[in-house]
């Protein structure tokens, strides 16, 4: 019977055929990268036109598929493959610019061209490498580690992760160079944390599986990550779906686990569509099932598709949503490696840390410590957005300064200055920009100011928003996703949220303050996180915003203008011709009379901002003007 | 147990394939809501027997999701994005112009059932802020449009009210 490393060289011999074939075409080939969010920006109706313009001039042309490479401002992306081997990305590429792709691949045209961004593999004269992008500078130096194989393959063929290397970990682990014991040391020795946050070390929390009683074991991937602004694990799944599927082989073999679950947030479809086909994939060559990869060991591996319930992203959450009941989250001990799903014993870690398991085993612990800080080794995948100029995720190793970042993605868009910086999510932090110089990608800076860093994504938030507007969303996310269970959360959170949407309103009251220290107190007696750390923004707002937070409650004031009970709209300009289309704009009606002499309903106005958008030389957005109040006699 | 019908031997065809016991539930909801865009109380009590649960749990549960509907979609869904990128740059004055120009709460409909308003979770196309998606209930077609602002909102939500189809919207 053949050993596995007899098996991966069959498996491997054919991909490489195949991948050779696709690196280096006989014909050139357009690869339109087809991700979340290359979609979202238009990439089916690219590909759609330049199908159509190969076909109708019977063009020498093939047509492929690539995940984006991290720049999504440049999106969609397109990537020419010459015969000569040499790969050279456009963005954006859209629909008109169909024709000029395809005589760019037929060389009826220069590679040169405004849309050119870089060369990913060979040269091309006046094209410098993509790896030159700014964009790109704190990445790795000899290259990206976990997300080697973004743009450079079909994130949908089998054959293209085995040719790059992949599977090789897993079959050379179950070919009995490493026994249980020795995979979990190794990833102990890489000091390799989980990636959700936490940063507990991953091969510690195999250990706990893999020394719990009984057969049946489980391992849990989640992928629910539900972090608005963050999206690193989605890239992981539509980009490279059989570098998850081999972490959790290697998971399942360290940790004696027969059955393992993909859990997966609703609103990834592609990602849903991507993993469940690469599982398949991986069932038919025998990589997954019983007898993975003709050894004796059975891995059964399911994608499980979430249905909008942040708090499953809590692991005893995820659990019971797994097993036909209400995703609510339960008090801890039992641990999950004591009773997870199906009271089995499981574990729980997200796609990042399970993603990083092959490149450890495959390359040792030593060289994964090559990166990272003393505390948090290795590379890890961030997601930039807000008002940066670009938003797009990179992999740059752990401890790299905040304001490197920031450059990295090209500063503030013109005419914007930071103000803050939000990150961990609703249940994660808001910081000053004067934090910047203090700041590194990695948990300590940022627990030191009592912040998070969390899953990896980061918004930058610019001095046209206000810090009480923006926290009243993470309040209302929170309180809307309490699973209800804790009094001290659902309730908490409510009265939370409508004190700072009473503070928006223009009635923040003078113990307010007091009030919501009080709440973020009794808050901390709830279960789980969700509660625990729901009042960290508000905290961090009156901490660090402290001087708005006054400006708001005692001075009446929102100098952002965007709190809804302290501005108003105010026609400025009657002999503005646009007037007459912000009068048939506003939803309200709140606009009224003929040309001339219209006015503005400031009780109608809902402040949506429809007006000045179309008519922004005639109608102003304006600090409502202070009305008396009451002042108590003494 | 109620007398099985033509459209429980439906339901009951269409989940054939989902056990007890299994970690199916969430798989089998789903299935139903793809076909039917809803999960109607028969189709509750099917699954229940289906999965041997009583029909109370399969209603706890559903109705604990977000995405799971008990009564019939809209049949074009303008699902406004909630994360904070979006924020940023008005999007709660999107959300405000949007649920004025229908008339209609959060996650609601028009009265004819042609447009809803459903709350999004921020999916990570953030250069494409701020933005929506449009869903379409027959061709389960999902197409985000960004870049908008409040009154870009008010014009997409009045095509849609008025008649347009999700199509035309987009191109327009």
């Amino acid at each position: 019977m053949a050993s596995p490393l007899e098996r991966y060289a069959e498996l491997k011999t054919a991909a490489d055929a195949t991948y050779a074939g696709w690196r280096t075409p006989q014909r050139p080939r357009i690869d339109v990268a087809i991700d979340t969010s290359s979609l979202a920006n238009g990439a089916r109706a690219t590909r759609d036109a330049i199908e159509a313009n190969i076909s109708e001039r019977n063009a020498v042309v093939d047509l492929g598929r690539v995940h984006g490479y991290g720049m999504q401002w440049l999106h969609p992306l397109v990537t020419i493959t010459f015969p000569d081997g040499a790969s050279v990305v456009y963005g954006p590429v859209r629909a008109e610019h169909a024709a000029l792709i395809v005589d760019i691949a037929t060389g009826a045209k220069p590679a040169t061209s405004t849309l050119a961004i870089g060369t990913i593999a060979g040269e091309r004269a006046g094209i410098p490498s993509l790896r030159e992008h700014p964009f790109f500078a704190l990445e790795p130096k000899t290259g990206r580690r976990l997300i080697h194989r973004l743009g450079f393959t079909d994130p949908e063929n089998l054959d293209h992760y085995i040719a790059t290397g992949g599977y090789h970990a897993a079959a050379r682990m179950l070919d009995r160079h490493q026994s249980p014991a020795q995979v979990r040391q190794e990833l102990i020795d890489s000091a390799l944390g989980g990636r959700g946050g936490g940063n507990f070390p991953a091969g510690t929390k195999w250990n706990f599986l893999a020394t719990a009683p009984g057969e049946e074991h489980y391992v849990i991937c989640n992928a629910d990550e539900g972090d608005p602004g963050a999206w690193v694990n989605r890239v992981i799944m539509e980009g490279d779906p059989h570098l998850l599927i081999e972490g959790l082989i290697i998971a399942a073999y360290a940790t004696g686990s027969k059955g393992g679950f993909i859990y997966i947030r609703d609103e990834y479809p592609l990602a849903i569509a991507r993993m469940e086909q690469a599982v398949r994939q991986a069932q038919e060559a025998g990589l997954l099932g019983e007898g993975v990869f003709g050894t004796e060991m059975n891995f059964e591996l399911r994608v499980i598709r979430g249905a909008g319930a942040y708090v499953c992203g809590e692991e005893t959450g995820l659990i019971s949503s797994i097993q036909d009941s209400r995703g609510m989250p339960r008090v801890k001990p039992p641990f999950p490696a004591g009773a997870g799903v199906f009271m089995k014993p499981s574990n729980v870690n997200n796609v990042e840390t399970y993603a990083n398991a092959p490149m450890v085993i495959e390359h040792g612990a030593q060289w994964y410590l090559e990166y990272g800080t003393e505390r948090m080794r290795g590379t890890r995948l961030f997601s930039f957005s807000g008002d940066i100029q670009r938003v797009g995720f990179m992999e740059i190793p752990f401890g790299v300064p905040l304001g490197g970042v920031i450059e990295a993605c090209g500063g503030m868009l013109p005419g914007l200055q930071l103000k803050a910086i939000q990150s961990g999510g609703p249940l994660g932090s808001m910081l000053p920009a004067r934090e910047v110089p203090n700041l590194s990608m990695e948990n300590a800076p940022f627990s030191a100011l009592d912040a998070l860093m969390g899953g990896g994504g980061i918004v930058f938030l610019s001095d046209r928003i206000c810090t009480i507007h923006m926290a009243e969303m993470f309040t209302q996310f929170v309180e809307e996703e309490s699973c209800g269970r804790c009094t001290t959360c659902h309730g908490g959170n409510q009265r939370q949220t409508e004190i700072i949407r009473r503070t928006i309103a223009g009635e923040g009251r003078h113990e307010d303050r007091h009030n919501l220290a009080l709440i973020d107190r009794t808050l901390q007696f709830s279960n789980c996180v969700h509660g625990q750390f729901s009042p960290k923004i508000v905290r961090n707002t009156l901490r660090f915003f402290s001087d708005e937070y006054e400006r708001h409650s005692a001075g009446r004031t929102c100098d952002a203008l965007e709190c809804e009970g302290l501005i108003r709209f105010r026609i400025t300009n009657q002999g503005d011709p646009r007037l007459a289309e912000a009068q048939d704009i506003c939803p309200v009606a709140a606009i009224t009379g003929t040309p001339g002499r219209r006015t503005l309903d400031e009780a109608a106005c809902i402040r949506c901002g429809a007006c000045t958008d179309v008519a922004p030389n005639a109608i102003v957005r304006e600090a409502k003007p202070a009305t008396p109040r009451l002042v108590a006699l003494s | 147990m109620p007398l099985e019908t033509e459209s429980r031997a439906q339901i009951r065809a269409l989940i054939a394939e989902f056990r007890p016991n299994h970690g199916d539930l969430l798989a089998t909801l789903h299935r139903i809501q793809h076909e039917y865009g809803y999960l109607s109380r028969e189709a509750l009590e099917v699954v229940a027997e289906q999965l041997h649960l009583f029909a109370a749990q399969v209603y706890g549960a559903a109705s604990y999701y977000e995405e799971f509907r008990f009564e019939p979609p809209a049949a074009v869904d303008i699902r406004w994005c909630s994360g904070p990128a979006c924020r940023a740059r008005n999007g709660g004055g999107i959300r405000d112009a949007l649920l004025a120009t229908l008339a209609v709460q959060m996650n609601g409909q028009t009265e004819d059932g042609r447009v809803g308003v459903r709350l999004g979770q921020c999916i990570g196309t953030c250069e494409l802020a701020p933005q929506v998606w449009i869903e379409e209930r027959a061709s389960h077609t999902n197409e985000v449009v960004g870049n908008l602002n409040a009154a870009k909102a008010v014009r997409l939500a009045r095509a849609l009210r008025d008649g347009a189809t999700a199509q035309e919207v987009l191109r327009g």
